[in-house]
């Protein structure tokens, strides 16, 4: 069984528990292992671009230096820590940053055993799995189910260093969509602004954003979104009233389609519960 | 003027006279027969030259070079005084070589070589220096410019030293030509040949000729009816004694070189036999199958047998097999049982049709950029998001909705109307990074129109910068403000549907602010790309095209529709995007130049081509696979190489290529090569 070197991140521990319950256990069907690295420590939440920022580094690069121990891949799920890691990785692979990254690299003073490949659980899916794979132990396969697969910002920008995906209209997630049976919704807000952190300060201009993706989602006949970010997850869930579309993590429903028990996938945490809809759609 | 009887020409052919055989006349080994006398003139070329070379002392040291009799200077030899002072001294120094230590040969190599040959030296032993652009303009030492200018010359002169006496290959010329493409390029290119009083081939795609200027509503900047004024030259075109029309019809192949042109054109089946049809129309009311009509840009739809427009030329229909419900099903039949005179022929196959020409012009047009590239602009997405081409159709008279805006969506008359300039053009991200030249007065012309039509509508146009250069353009350019349409300066960044609107999100950049619009249409000025089909041709044909796909010309600025490969000339937007006018002009100067090459009996090349020692050569065949332009060719029974000297443009590929050193280039030898490197190096 193929293991990789996993930094699940604080939010994955609380908030959006089943994001990580639901990866964990679906990978293990597809046949992977999510390996959680020792000692991780706090990603640095957001990346800081300011010129000189050594501290605000280091958090993100100890892991990465921790996480050479286990391997050369390292997999993340929270699109926040996924963009700050990969982001730190960069920055200290660049040629042009030598001088810093030798003072990193002393300062955290632990052994940087391998060049660590920071990537994303659907990079997994999408290149070491593959999406026949993926559709092959599909034991539920989500007919009749239309999804608005949701990026936001994290996942995809700044495109030249995440170079994760088509930065304005990304694919992946509409991949997985279609290999789960599903019918990915080509809708228009794929990567618009969910309000992001003013939730905490300006609720009424975050709730207007992410109002707005979710009107344009079900414009486009989506039964449900799906996202990877918990912030993005919160933001479209929690910022409205208690109806409408269902906002999930994408996890959730691979779990579904992979045959996991739906009582294992964390559905009733969302603040708008799915289960009906899936009931509806005779996918419970 | 020979009225193109002449099709096959007295001698031509794969072999023409003056040309392979003599390719096999060995060149004197040993090309210094007497010691070579060689004159050295060195150009001031005012302070280009002289503020940097030590002129004097330039000319002092070439006198001491080998071979050299006479070294001068002068303040500019391409002068006539100048030209006069190269004659004199061929003449009363017995010159056999001249160096002129100039500007680049790609300027003035052809006055030099001229003013010797008034002289009586052999054209081709004329040599030049280039110490201007190589040496003057890129050194700043005085020191260093005056030894490098030395240099050069020097090598020059051992070059010249190895120069034979050349003539002119002659071929003769098949007075008669092809233009591809049968749009508004194309059809001025044939008239003005075939007017000229030569016969002219003109193959079109599509089952009726005019091009996408039959799409167009009405035409900036004077607003006069695009039908009105194109059919006139349609029916001209199609009603000409010396134009032979193959429409419905593709270019699949072409050999031959300049003047001898042998074209295959294959002729899609088109279900409809054109000599018994007499585009009654009948057959297209009574059709059942309805499709979309691409020619209506999804504005609307027509029959499985079906013209392009009315005034079709020729008004014969042709059947979409596609769509034919009898050609997939086996049953209908309708065409054929209505038609008054049996015309239908369900039977028809592709049909491939020989024609031999002396010159071709290439008038393969446009396409608008796949709106797949524009994600973010919704094109494909959402119905009322329509690219220019579409909103002409719906503006034109003859269109679909008969000249009434009606969006697709759901029929409603747009009261709100967005034009979005710079659709994929000026974008490095997404499109294409070049400026596309017409929008800005396309849409200027749109929203006019749409005011016309719709008076209480509401035109803005998103802009990045409005460019106006042309003759009464920036008149109407203001004429567009004036009647009323806004005109917002910024990007958009995107386009989306929300209920029955279609909202656009862009930038006022004069006020500094983001903009949300609320539209009930959107109209994308988007890209003006190179018909796909004819960048295929293009390569097929192996034209030089640019990054983008559209032709490249032989000079950007002085040789501008012809192409590098002799016998092809370039019209219209294939060669990049154009307007009207800018199109009929280059179509016309096509014309003119094929129409010079129309008027001698025979054009001359140079002879500065591949030769084959045929002692030498083994006949393996490297020459052969790397030729561009397909001038050499094994001969399997002999077993040597043999180079066709009126295609061979003297790259040197070939030489490179040989193994064996049995091919080489005339008046650039190996020996020349050796010699001029060992000057280099000493």
């Amino acid at each position: 069984m193929a293991s990789y070197a996993y930094y699940p991140g604080c939010t994955l521990y609380t908030k959006a528990r089943e994001l990580d319950l639901s990866a964990r256990k679906a990978l293990a069907v597809l046949g992977a292992e999510l390996e959680e690295m020792p000692a991780w420590v706090c990603c640095g939440a957001i990346y800081n671009t300011a010129d000189d920022d050594f501290a605000g580094r280091i958090g993100a690069t100890r892991n990465i230096v921790r996480a050479s121990a286990l391997g050369d891949t390292l997999v993340t799920l929270c699109a926040a820590c996924y963009n700050v890691l990969k982001r730190a990785k960069a920055r200290i692979d660049d040629p042009a940053n030598a001088v810093e990254r030798e003072r990193v690299l002393n300062f955290i003073d632990e052994p940087y055993e391998r060049e660590v490949r920071v990537v994303h659980y659907l990079d997994v899916l999408r290149r070491d799995i593959g999406w026949d794979a993926v559709k092959a132990k599909v034991a539920k396969p989500l007919a009749g189910l239309k999804l608005a697969s949701y990026y936001g910002c994290l996942m995809v920008r700044p495109a030249a260093v995440l170079d994760f995906d088509d930065p304005e209209d990304p694919q992946v997630m509409d991949e997985l969509v279609r290999a789960l049976g599903a019918e990915p919704v080509r809708f228009d807000f794929k990567t618009e602004c969910c309000g992001g952190y003013l939730v905490v300060n300006r609720k009424d201009v975050a709730r207007e954003s992410s109002a707005r993706v979710l009107e344009n989602a079900r414009a486009w006949g989506a039964d449900a979104v799906i996202t990877t970010c918990p912030l993005c997850q919160y933001n479209l869930d929690r910022l409205r009233d208690r109806d409408g579309l269902p906002v999930l993590y994408f996890t959730q429903l691979l779990g579904l389609a992979l045959g996991l028990e739906p009582d294992e996938l964390g559905f009733d945490n969302c603040a708008v519960d799915p289960r009906p809809m899936l009931a509806e759609k005779g996918l419970l | 003027m020979a009225e193109g009887k002449s099709r096959r020409p007295e001698v031509a052919g794969p072999e023409p006279a003056g040309t392979q055989s003599a390719s096999t006349d060995k060149p004197a080994i040993s090309p210094v027969s007497r010691r070579p006398r060689v004159g050295v003139f060195v150009c001031h070329c005012g302070i280009n030259i002289a503020g940097v070379v030590r002129v004097p002392e330039l000319v002092e040291r070439a006198k001491t070079m080998p071979g050299v009799v006479v070294a001068r200077d002068y303040q500019y030899c391409c002068s006539d005084p100048g030209q006069q002072i190269i004659r004199d001294s061929i003449k009363a120094d017995k010159l056999d070589r001249v160096v002129v230590a100039c500007c680049s040969p790609t300027l003035h190599e052809a006055t030099f070589r001229k003013a010797g040959e008034e002289a009586g030296l052999n054209y081709y032993r004329t040599e030049i220096a280039n110490i201007r652009e190589q040496c003057a303009w890129v050194t700043k030492d005085r020191d260093e410019a005056t030894d490098k200018a030395e240099d050069i010359t020097r090598l020059a002169i051992a070059r010249a030293t190895h120069d034979e006496s050349l003539e002119p290959v002659g071929v003769t010329v098949n007075k008669r030509a092809l233009v591809v493409g049968a749009g508004i390029a194309g059809i001025q290119a044939a008239l003005d040949i075939a007017n000229a009083g030569y016969e002219v081939v003109l193959v079109e795609k599509q089952p009726s000729i005019g091009g996408h200027m039959a799409q167009l509503s009405e035409t900036f900047p004077t607003l006069d009816c695009s039908q009105c004024i194109l059919t006139p030259r349609t029916v001209e075109t199609g009603r000409h004694s010396r134009i032979k029309l193959h429409t419905y019809s593709e270019v699949a192949e072409v050999s031959g070189y300049i003047g001898n042109f042998k074209v295959r054109i294959r002729q899609k089946p088109r279900y409809v036999d054109f000599d018994a049809c007499t585009g009654c129309g009948l057959c297209m009311e009574k059709c059942p199958a309805r499709v979309e009509a691409d020619f209506e840009r999804g504005m609307g739809k027509r029959r499985a047998i079906y013209r392009l427009l009315p005034q079709a030329v020729p008004n014969r229909p042709v059947i979409d097999a596609e769509a034919c419900i009898y050609l997939q099903k086996g049953k209908c039949g309708v065409c054929a049982k209505v038609c008054p005179t049996q015309a239908i022929r369900y039977d028809d196959t592709e049909k491939f049709v020989e024609e031999e020409v002396g010159a071709i012009v290439l008038a393969t047009g446009y396409e608008l950029l796949d709106h797949e590239k524009m994600s973010a602009y919704g094109i494909g997405r959402v119905p009322d998001v329509i690219d220019g081409l579409a909103f002409e159709r719906l503006l034109s008279a003859s269109g679909p909705t008969q000249g009434e805006v009606k969006r697709p969506s759901d029929g409603r008359v747009p009261k709100k109307v967005v034009f979005v300039q710079c659709a994929g053009s000026r974008d490095r991200e997404h499109g294409m990074p070049y400026c596309s030249k017409i929008c800005c007065m396309y849409t200027a012309k749109q929203a006019i129109l749409y005011k016309h039509r719709v008076h209480d509508g509401e035109a803005t146009i998103c802009y990045i910068d409005v460019r106006t250069p042309g003759k009464g353009f920036e008149e109407f350019y203001q004429r567009a403000t004036d009647e009323g349409t806004t005109y917002l300066r910024g990007k958009v960044s995107k386009i989306f549907r929300q209920g029955d609107k279609v909202m656009v999100w862009a930038s006022d950049t004069l006020a500094g602010r983001k903009v949300e619009l609320e539209a009930d249409l959107v109209v994308l000025a988007s890209a003006v790309v190179a018909s796909p089909d004819g960048v295929e041709l293009a390569k097929r044909l192996k034209m030089q095209l640019d990054g983008h796909g559209f032709l490249t010309e032989a000079h950007p600025k002085l040789r501008p529709v012809e192409t590098l490969t002799g016998g092809f000339f370039l019209a219209g937007c294939g060669q990049g995007p154009k307007d009207i006018p800018d199109t009929v002009a280059q179509a016309s100067a096509a014309a003119a130049k094929v129409l010079a090459m129309f008027g001698q009996d025979k054009i001359f090349h140079a002879p500065t081509t591949a030769w084959v020692d045929e002692d030498i050569c083994v006949g393996c065949g490297n020459c052969e696979l790397t030729c561009a332009y397909g001038a050499v060719k094994v001969d399997l029974q002999r077993g040597v190489a043999a180079v066709n000297v009126a295609l061979c443009e003297g790259c040197g590929a070939c030489s490179v290529a040989c193994p064996s050193g049995a091919m080489s280039h005339r008046n650039f030898s190996k020996k020349s090569i050796y010699e001029m490197t060992e000057e280099a190096v000493r």
